[in-house]
């Protein structure tokens, strides 16, 4: 079976071109690139000069399966993110049982196989039940098939262990997540410190927590030369440690959230409370998101990641100071990212911004998942169709998702993403939609 | 005036007029409060409900009597041994109160946020906070405020000197608010790891030496200091910490000679108060708790009564 779409802009991972051209693929695969390429039978989609790019990825979403399927469930999951852009997600590995044993990663990659959504690389933790004592079966996983370790959800607890665990997988090509949160600084903190908390008493998170953990794992990459990756920095001083352990030629890395990219300690101020704003790590001060954009600009943050973090209503929509961590993004993340960078006045280029969806979280996952970062003959055919100009409002209602609390519904947002494929397979396709 | 407030939640959107107005209506409830028969009808027919998820003996008898003192019908719905501990939502909670025919809910409750939820989650009913954790106290506020204006006349341009744990107290925040809005300088003091990260964000000073804010003052206003604080490990002892803040005469002797000394009960005496200022001449503390009742009559009043 083959399919053609034909008149698109396309990013081809690293460079956006300036003609309109096509792309035939056939089997799963880009089979040719060029600009008026047959039919020849193919299904024919006429993109109509909107831009194709490589198949998005996410690097951190929490599907909450095993153990929290009310939540959100692994079908689910995959749906909401195919329907939100994502081609390919990286699950935490927080679940109950958590994802410490290769048994754990075949069933995910099994679900995820038969979700018919985005597809579905599932990391495991660090240590036996993500308790930051004992190192988790790291081969086994890793010839399982997980593509990034984490205890996610907690930082890994014990230095001794970070350090260990880097030096035992430099050999596996799985890197290492570490969420950066120094946790006596943070016990009990509900909001960032700052303006909220002396507001409103809640303890406060202060960015020292975040930086304090970045240092140390810094400090153990340079000792081991083994790579490490901080997720969902949201600190200015956490992406300027990041970007000094870069420029001393470190393999460090990191990633930020669309949340921290958009939104501030204020919104929980201006909504008075409300709990969708309730995130760890906490929104942050303005100073914070602005940094955070020019980290991007200089090419310290690698990647953008959701992290997903879907709940039940019942559980979330709640008092603030009650309610669970976690923003629900998935379906509208990439519209969020495009619309404030539009209304920043596109302070990076559209290249640049595309990369940190596609090939660059595409160069932290093992080997054979390098190339789906990339539009070229040959490779696997993950694409992801954006239409900049589509302005739509996010209406949770319509989600895939089980989550029907998110900071962004009802809000208007301008840049899409209005089709995916998987493998060659179209699991979201709004071309129509508004036309 | 023609009030504009249904729910306190929050001091923030009240106008320094709406304050005068609201602080007159007040007065008018504590003259009843010296009449020999201290009801009037009007709340009648009115279904106030207060929701006490935390303990409280004295906001929630002051509400109560002042929801009587105005023919108000009362219920007292306590969380413990109610459906709360069964696991129900506090969305559902509030929505049977309200099914139930509450006109209001006074509502305490340990987290933060939780009447501006309650709001939210209402249909019809008023809400009125009456402590969110450590966010908020509206009415201690308007009580403080009513009681320093009894003893001190027209607060603009005074001076105050809040002493004590402002980390922990949501009476600071909702004092320094309305105290600002009345045109009031505050200055806090207490050992910094009893203060909030970001002072100047509240539109406040700190000075850590007691004496440096008490010089001069017009209000000494002392905080509570719980004696988990010691435990931990914010101070080092209680004892130090009553030499070095506590309401001692020395330090009441620095302030304005007719200074109003303030505590928003209940006393740990001497701890963050010794007895001879608790009880001295510039004392205003009971006067405090008189005032409590009649602003939160006032509030009922306004919010749910006649004047709506």
């Amino acid at each position: 079976m083959s399919i053609l779409l034909k008149n698109a802009k396309i990013f081809d991972g690293r460079s956006l071109g300036s003609e309109c051209e096509d792309i035939l693929v056939k089997d799963g695969v880009i089979a040719r690139r060029g600009s008026g390429l047959p039919e020849d039978g193919a299904e024919v989609y006429d993109l109509g000069g909107k831009l194709l790019c490589p198949g998005f990825i996410d690097i951190h979403v929490h599907f909450r399966d095993p153990g929290y399927e009310w939540r959100e469930d692994t079908e689910s999951g995959a749906r909401a993110a195919a329907a939100g852009g994502y081609s390919t997600v990286v699950t935490m590995p927080n679940t109950e049982p958590a994802v410490d044993n290769p048994v754990t990663v075949e069933y995910l990659l099994a679900r995820g196989k038969r979700a018919g959504g985005a597809r579905v690389l599932p990391s495991g933790c660090v240590s036996k039940g993500r308790q930051g004592k004992q190192l988790a079966e790291l081969g086994l996983m890793a010839e399982s098939g997980a593509v990034m370790f984490t205890d996610d959800g907690s930082p890994v607890w014990d230095a001794k262990l970070l350090k260990t665990a880097l030096l035992y997988s430099k050999d596996l090509d799985v890197r290492i997540m570490e969420h950066p949160e120094e946790p006596t600084l943070t016990a009990k903190a509900h909001v960032n410190e700052g303006v909220v908390s002396a507001s409103s008493g809640m303890k406060g998170w202060p960015a020292s927590a975040e930086v304090i953990d970045i240092q140390r794992g810094i400090a153990l990459s340079r000792e081991t030369d083994a790579p490490i990756h901080f997720t969902h920095v949201s600190t200015e001083l956490g992406v300027d440690a990041v970007r000094q352990a870069k420029k001393e030629g470190l393999p460090v890395t990191c990633d930020v959230t669309p949340h921290h990219l958009s939104l501030d300690e204020n919104c929980i101020l201006v909504s008075r409370f409300s709990s969708t704003y309730k995130v760890n790590p906490p929104l942050r001060t303005r100073k914070d998101v602005k940094a955070l954009w020019e980290a991007i600009a200089d090419g310290t943050v690698d990647a953008i990641v959701t992290d997903h973090a879907p709940y039940h209503m019942d559980e979330k929509d709640v008092p603030f100071q009650e309610a669970p961590s976690g923003i629900a993004s998935i379906e509208c993340s990439v519209a969020v990212v495009l619309d404030t960078w539009l209304k920043l006045g596109e302070p990076v280029a559209l290249e640049h911004l595309l990369s940190l969806f596609t090939s660059g979280p595409a160069a932290l996952l093992p080997r054979p998942w390098r190339t789906l970062g990339a539009i070229k003959e040959g490779a696997t055919a993950d694409i992801t169709v954006l239409d900049l100009d589509a302005v739509k409002r996010v209406d949770v209602n319509e989600w895939k998702s089980k989550a029907r609390l998110c900071p962004w519904d009802g809000e208007m947002l301008q840049g899409w993403p209005v089709m995916t494929l998987v493998e060659g397979n179209v699991r979201m396709n709004r071309l129509e939609d508004g036309e | 005036m023609e009030w504009r407030h249904k729910d306190l939640i929050s001091l923030e959107g009240w106008t320094r007029e709406e304050l005068h107005f609201f602080l007159e209506q007040a007065d008018y409830m504590e003259e009843l409060m010296n009449r020999p028969i201290k009801k009037v009808p009007a709340l009648r027919g009115k279904m106030v409900v207060n929701c006490f998820f935390e303990n409280s003996t004295r906001t929630r008898v002051s509400f109560e009597l002042a929801e009587k003192m105005l023919s108000a019908d009362v219920v007292n719905w306590s969380a413990s041994g109610s459906s709360t501990s069964k696991g129900e939502t506090l969305r559902d909670t509030v929505w049977t109160l309200e099914a139930m025919g509450a006109d209001a809910v006074v509502v305490r409750h340990g987290a933060v946020g939780v009447p501006d939820y309650l709001s939210k989650k209402l249909h019809r009913a008023s809400v009125f906070n009456a402590g969110d954790g450590t966010n908020g106290h509206p009415t201690q506020a308007l009580l403080d405020l009513h009681s320093a204006r009894k003893k001190l006349g027209n607060l603009d341009g005074a001076k105050m000197a809040m002493i004590g744990d402002v980390l922990h107290s949501r009476v600071a925040r909702s004092d320094i608010q309305a105290f600002r809005k009345m045109g009031v300088t505050v200055t806090l003091s207490g050992p910094a790891t009893l203060m909030p990260e970001d002072t100047g964000s509240l539109g406040v000073e700190y000075v850590s030496d007691a004496r440096e804010a008490a010089r001069g003052a017009d209000i000494l206003y002392f905080l509570r200091i719980q004696r988990e604080r010691q435990e931990d490990g914010l101070i080092p002892s209680i004892d130090e910490y009553h030499r070095r803040w506590g309401a001692t005469d020395s330090l009441v002797a620095l302030a304005s000679p007719k200074a109003a000394v303030m505590h928003p009960g209940p006393m740990n005496r001497g701890v963050e108060i010794a007895s001879s200022v608790a009880d001295g001449p510039n004392s205003v503390i009971l006067g405090q708790v008189r005032s409590g009742v009649a602003v939160r009559m006032a509030l009922l009043y306004l919010c749910l009564g006649g004047a709506r």
